[in-house]
């Protein structure tokens, strides 16, 4: 800024131009500043990287101190038997404020960062970079069992892509851009820059492509930089020496199955308590009041299912967690059945701290399984099971396996986990995939056929419109033509079919192709008695320039079809053929893949 | 390829006027019309480098029931056969995305706001962001329809300026309808405009299909703009420098939309002219 009012200065004008020139030829730099930046994207992309992570990284920082303090407000009122209201007001004003104040029009957050990087380039409201961390703070912060991070998440991705709109970058960028406040605001969160890139690449993006990771990755220690200066360097909970053996290993096996059943449990019960709340016949805002309520009513009798439920884990890693087999295995399942009483109701929060609450319970609730089933075995400490039920949980929702394994290790800063780590994350995956083909984020969007990631046939069909596929060269001809005639019509002709329209309207009736009229080429006396329209195929399908390409093709394999006329507003517009489909599919592949 | 018009129909008396002018502008250009019919008060608009929430007015869903029927029948009268545009892409369960790939939009003054606010001065935050937006000029249309046999442009030499007298050479050739050009000039002469012209290589274009041209050298604008025939349909360029420049000298389409009673197509700074198209 301060150079452009230098250069508005006329006694300044040559002196800046000359010396511009002058540093641009000795550091051997294109001539215009900004193209600088243009010409080498990843220098921009880096810049802007930072800018990004650290925007996304304060608003985590102030979602935090913001639950901080509501969570410090209301604790004193927690011991009224009226507590049990205040989930449901926080949940009600949550839903108040993103419907009728901001107009979001509410989902859980990241579904749909993800269908803006499947399907809308990475484009994002700007309104979106604040509401959501309103409404999770009014949700979580009065009790309610949902977790902060899906709501950052969706704060610094609306943040990178806006800020990626007003420097007008281009999709790619945008997406780039969009993900590294996604990675910033996981980074902020929980202290943890490796865990905040791998959930960018392997959740928001769903490709390990070269040119996001490094913008990415700053955006990622940029949003945890600010947090440790805004907060200080440490980590969610704290570290503790674990001793793994063979047993506690092989021990990890079952309790990767139990956390794949528990994941998709909690999946199934959120999505069903989506459909009751729908079938109720309420009022909308009254719903979420509801869900919060019955939260609240559990939360007397086991406080620790409300609110994102952190104090709890660091009792379970430390091994202070008094309550007994079965207390510990009820809370863990109570814990699932509040979560999706919040969020199937209408609540306004994320799925990543309940599952780390729920994991430690079920950890937790194996090992004491174990001790009391072997005895004799030297089990490691059952906080070691508690990390590891997080990973096997988180895994398991997001099928999302390294993701699962980083987030705990940077959390606890216990990489002698590693190995039994890796292996619950790896066979909850495996075995929620199993049952679930579609993780918790992407099962909407998978069912509604809009998650296409880059470079699958869905995506590059859909990025392929109807007009750009247009063959336009087809002779038209008239009903009232005799055979004689679309002879002389057909030796023109490069291609086989011949539309057929009404002289007068111009209206399309029917086609003529070539290998039809092969009965007819033979017999010269039908030359000057046979018409068009009495030839004509009028049972041929018809597609229109708004259909969907994947329907169209569908269409055609279906029929055995090798190409279909486009009719629009009942006039022909052109032919639609496979190996026209074939060729632009091939190119738009190649600018979909090529990084 | 055809031309689409698109159109957002609302279920009331004020909504069938906008609809009978969207039915007035396709038949005079051939053009196809695409009706949309909401059933949520919200929906999205991806642009290019933008997306836009559009919040209906309630109005927007009355009687539901009756609506696809009473848009259709309008449309029917005048022997149109209109595409009924159904979202395929939701953001939210409630937030539809509606497509951008028309090449023109009709709008009433405001889409969000009570129809109170429909008359001269006010255009609506979405009805603005969409022009602002779009690649398509959007027509905004007036609250009771009246048929247009002529056309207007506003000239002031700007690029959007020139993008609407493109569009004015697009729009006399697809109606056959007579087009007038006004420029205020100012302290400018008409020799400045017309080099203008001529640097965009559209003189020729312009000597043939322009009818008149008023270069107004003085007098206040507003008050010039009584010249404008009240049978003309306005189109003018919007939004093209910044907000800065607007508010310390004013902006042009703005004192034409406080000023003027007639259907004004408004020409955004991302809409790509050109003479042929």
């Amino acid at each position: 800024m301060p150079t452009r009012w230098l250069r508005g200065l006329p006694i300044w004008k040559p002196i800046w131009s000359s010396a511009r020139v002058a540093v641009k030829r000795i550091l051997n730099l294109p001539q215009s500043s900004w193209n600088l930046f243009r010409g080498d994207d990843r220098l921009l992309l880096i810049i802007l990287g930072v800018m990004v992570g650290i925007c996304s990284g304060v608003a985590a920082v102030a979602l935090n101190r913001a639950l901080v303090t509501m969570l410090e407000a209301l604790h004193p009122l927690r011991h009224h038997v009226w507590a049990i209201f205040i989930p449901g007001a926080g949940a009600m004003l949550s839903y108040l404020f993103l419907e009728k104040v901001m107009k979001e029009g509410a989902g859980h957050g990241v579904p749909e960062v993800i269908y803006s990087v499947s399907r809308r380039g990475g484009l994002l409201r700007f309104r979106s970079s604040f509401t959501r961390l309103v409404s999770s703070c009014l949700t979580i912060g009065s009790g309610g069992s949902a977790g902060p991070e899906a709501p950052v998440v969706m704060s610094g991705a609306a943040i990178g892509s806006n800020i990626a709109r007003l420097f007008s970058l281009n999709e790619r960028q945008r997406i780039t851009l969009l993900a590294g406040g996604a990675a910033g605001a996981i980074s902020a969160i929980f202290n943890a820059p490796v865990a905040g890139l791998i959930f960018a690449m392997e959740v928001i993006l769903g490709e390990w492509a070269s040119i996001h990771i490094i913008p990415i990755a700053i955006a990622s220690v940029a949003g945890c930089e600010i947090s440790r200066m805004l907060q200080g360097n440490q980590t969610a909970f704290s570290h503790h020496h674990f001793s793994i053996d063979l047993p506690d290993i092989i021990a990890a096996i079952g309790l990767a199955v139990l956390c794949s059943f528990s994941s998709i449990l909690l999946t199934r019960m959120i999505r069903n308590m989506h459909d009751i709340s729908a079938k109720t016949p309420l009022p909308r805002w009254v719903k979420p009041a509801i869900g919060g309520v019955a939260v609240g009513g559990i939360g007397i009798f086991f406080p620790d299912v409300m609110g994102e439920g952190y104090h709890a884990i660091r009792s379970m890693i430390e091994g202070s967690y008094t309550q007994g087999l079965m207390l510990i295995a009820v809370i863990g399942f109570l814990k699932i059945f509040a979560t999706a009483l919040t969020l199937g109701w209408g609540g306004s929060g994320g799925i990543f701290a309940p599952c780390l609450v729920i994991g430690s319970f079920m950890g937790l609730t194996y090992h004491r399984g174990l001790v009391l089933m072997f005895p004799g075995v030297d089990w490691v400490n059952e906080g070691c099971f508690a990390l590891l039920g997080m990973a096997g949980l988180i895994s398991g929702i997001l099928q999302a396996p390294l993701t699962g394994i980083f987030l705990i290790i940077e959390i606890t800063g216990s990489y002698e986990v590693i190995l039994p780590l890796i292996v619950v994350s790896a066979l909850s995956t495996t075995l929620s995939h199993s049952v679930e083909p579609a993780s918790f984020y992407l099962k909407d969007l998978v069912m509604r056929g809009q998650l296409l990631r880059p470079g699958t046939d869905g995506r590059v069909l859909a990025d392929i419109g109807i007009p750009e596929l247009l063959e336009t060269d087809c002779i038209p001809v008239s009903r009232s033509l005799f055979l004689r005639d679309l002879l002389k019509v057909i030796q023109k002709s490069r291609r086989n079919h011949f539309p057929v329209e009404d002289p007068e309207t111009g209206d399309y009736l029917g086609m003529i192709n070539l290998d039809d009229m092969r009965p007819y080429f033979f017999n010269p006396v039908l030359y000057d008695t046979v018409l068009v329209e009495q030839i004509m195929n009028t049972d041929l399908p018809c597609v229109h320039p708004a259909e969907d390409l994947g329907t169209v093709l569908q269409q055609m394999d279906e029929l055995g079809l090798f190409s279909m006329p486009v009719v629009s507003n009942g006039r022909f517009k052109g032919m639609i053929s496979k190996a026209t489909i074939l060729d632009r599919y091939r190119r738009e592949l190649m600018v979909q893949t090529a990084h | 390829m055809e031309i689409q018009v698109f159109h957002i129909f609302r279920n009331n008396a004020l909504g069938r006027e906008t609809l009978l002018q969207s039915i007035y502008f396709s038949v005079q250009t051939n053009a196809n019309l695409s009706v949309y019919v909401p059933e949520h008060t919200k929906f999205l608009m991806y642009f290019e480098n933008d997306v836009v929430q559009v919040d209906l007015d309630s109005s927007y869903l009355t009687q539901p029931e009756t609506a696809v029927e009473r848009a259709m029948a309008l449309a029917e009268a005048d022997g149109l056969v209109p595409r009924r545009v159904v979202p395929q892409a939701f953001t939210a369960s409630t937030l539809p995305d509606i497509p951008v790939n028309f090449d023109f939009m009709t709008c009433p003054r405001t889409v969000s706001d009570l129809s109170s606010k429909i008359g001269l001065g006010y255009i609506g935050p979405r009805v603005r962001r969409i022009v602002k937006c779009a690649r398509f000029p959007v027509l905004i249309a007036t609250p009771v329809f009246k048929p247009w046999t002529r056309l207007a442009v506003f000239f002031g030499g700007s690029v959007n300026g020139v993008k609407a007298l493109k569009l004015g050479f697009r729009m006399a050739r697809m109606t056959g309808m007579p087009l007038h050009v006004f420029t205020q000039a100012d302290e400018k002469d008409k020799a400045y405009f017309q080099d203008i012209i001529d640097q965009e290589g559209i003189a020729d274009t312009f000597e043939k299909q322009v009818d008149t041209w008023d270069v107004f050298t003085s007098g206040k604008f507003e008050d010039n703009l009584y010249a404008v025939p009240h049978d003309a349909l306005c189109i003018v360029g919007a939004y093209g420098h910044g907000v800065i420049k607007d508010i310390l000298f004013g902006s042009m389409v703005e004192r034409i939309q406080a000023t003027l009673p007639n259907p004004l197509m408004m020409v955004g700074p991302n809409y790509a002219a050109s003479v042929g198209g």
